[in-house]
């Protein structure tokens, strides 16, 4: 398996160098069965509509994407050029796996998908993103969300 | 990524999440985290393999059930294709466009640009048909011909006409080179009877073998001396992958 030291230079000293914060605390919330839980995609990927504004650089701010978004209608805009993008050229679940989320709902895996989905610009420095997960958690409590699924990119 | 995890789960919001480069997730210890063998930018594996996708999914989503933490656990398969080391898995891929004047011959950026807009002529029709095929595009704010008149102006010295949701001719210097490479990705893989190429051998083939990757590399070298520095910062850092530059 494929660990940070199989990257080719000059990927493998940028990865190492990006900031990794560590904490000392280690928060743990419990839930319902996975059967019962509404669980929301929470991407780093730079994801947003078509007629949002872009992501424009490294600011912690995410983007709402809505359970009804298609395909066509979801473009990135992460400033990075370091990560593969025909993935996502191809199938949009391979980063954003949306589809594959109704799937498990409806052969009831997880109870629901959520009404609401998000997208911070995962270059930004975590401590930017802080405020805004912050308010996140609130937005999705009150979507009744108890589980949130982060897909990096 | 990990600290997001952190920062929900302390708000009271159970987490799991997907990660790329386990050395980061040892460091940050979110929550619940699977760790996939994947190539960065496919987080879910493979495209168009919905069983593979569903596989991780569920992976991920099944650590919310753990009962302590935190948890990091391995996904243990692997994708065919497109491991995170890249170089040693690129296989030469034949790219099923000929352009009808190779970008090689063209010796400064007075030639590049009409090479440029040669390739775009050249492509089009097939990007036409993917769109038609796919019903999607990731073209976002540039159409090609766009692209093109944008990093003419740039070359040139002329003003940037820029669509009015973009703050700046930073922003519309990444995300035009970002379209370009879109529109040329799903040009050459709507040809018949060419297999999709990996990543690693699309790169290759676009930033050393069209005339788009070697005008970009013009762009940016003239762009790195701006007296603009969002345009100076997005011409050196986000313009050209760390290994084509």
């Amino acid at each position: 398996m494929a660990l940070l030291e199989t990257f080719p230079e000059p990927m493998r000293s940028h990865l190492a160098k990006l900031p990794c914060p560590s904490f000392e605390t280690h928060p743990w919330v419990q839930g319902p069965a996975l059967s019962k839980r509404r669980v929301a995609l929470i991407s780093t990927a730079g994801l947003h509509r078509r007629k949002n504004r872009p992501f424009e650089g490294m600011t912690g701010e995410y983007r709402v994407i809505p359970k009804e978004c298609e395909a066509n209608d979801l473009i990135m805009t992460h400033v990075s050029t370091n990560f593969d993008r025909t993935g996502f050229q191809q199938d949009w679940n391979v980063v954003f796996p949306l589809d594959r989320l109704r799937e498990l709902a409806e052969e009831g895996i997880i109870g629901s998908v959520a009404d609401y989905h998000y997208s911070f610009m995962g270059a930004a420095d975590p401590w930017e993103m802080e405020p805004w997960a912050r308010n996140l958690a609130g937005v999705l409590k009150g979507g009744r969300v108890d589980a949130a699924l982060l897909v990096p990119v | 990524m990990g600290a997001l995890a952190h920062y929900l789960e302390a708000e009271g919001i159970p987490t799991t999440q997907i990660s790329l480069i386990r050395e980061h997730t040892e460091i940050i210890r979110p929550p619940r985290a699977l760790w996939v063998p994947f190539e960065l930018g496919r987080p879910l594996g493979i495209p168009g393999d919905a069983a593979f996708q569903g596989r991780v999914l569920r992976a991920a989503l099944e650590l919310l059930e753990s009962q302590e933490g935190p948890v990091l656990e391995d996904f243990p398969e692997d994708a065919p294709q497109g491991k995170a080391g890249l170089e040693e898995t690129a296989q030469a891929w034949a790219c099923p466009v000929s352009f009808s004047a190779a970008p090689e011959k063209a010796g400064d950026e007075g030639e590049l640009l009409p090479a440029l807009r040669r390739e775009i002529m050249e492509l089009r029709p097939w990007y036409d048909l993917s769109l038609e095929r796919r019903k999607r595009t990731s073209v976002a704010y540039f159409p090609p011909e766009a692209a093109s008149q944008f990093f003419g102006s740039v070359l040139l010295g002329e003003a940037h006409h820029i669509p009015e949701n973009l703050a700046s001719p930073a922003v519309a210097l990444r995300l035009a080179a970002q379209d370009l490479k879109a529109f040329y990705f799903e040009s050459v893989t709507a040809r018949p009877g060419f297999a999709t190429p990996g990543a690693s051998e699309f790169n290759r083939w676009f930033w050393q073998q069209t005339a788009a990757g070697r005008l970009l590399k013009s762009v940016r070298r003239i762009c790195a001396d701006s007296q603009d520095q969002e345009m100076r910062d997005a011409a050196v850092r986000f313009l050209i992958p760390l290994d084509q530059a």
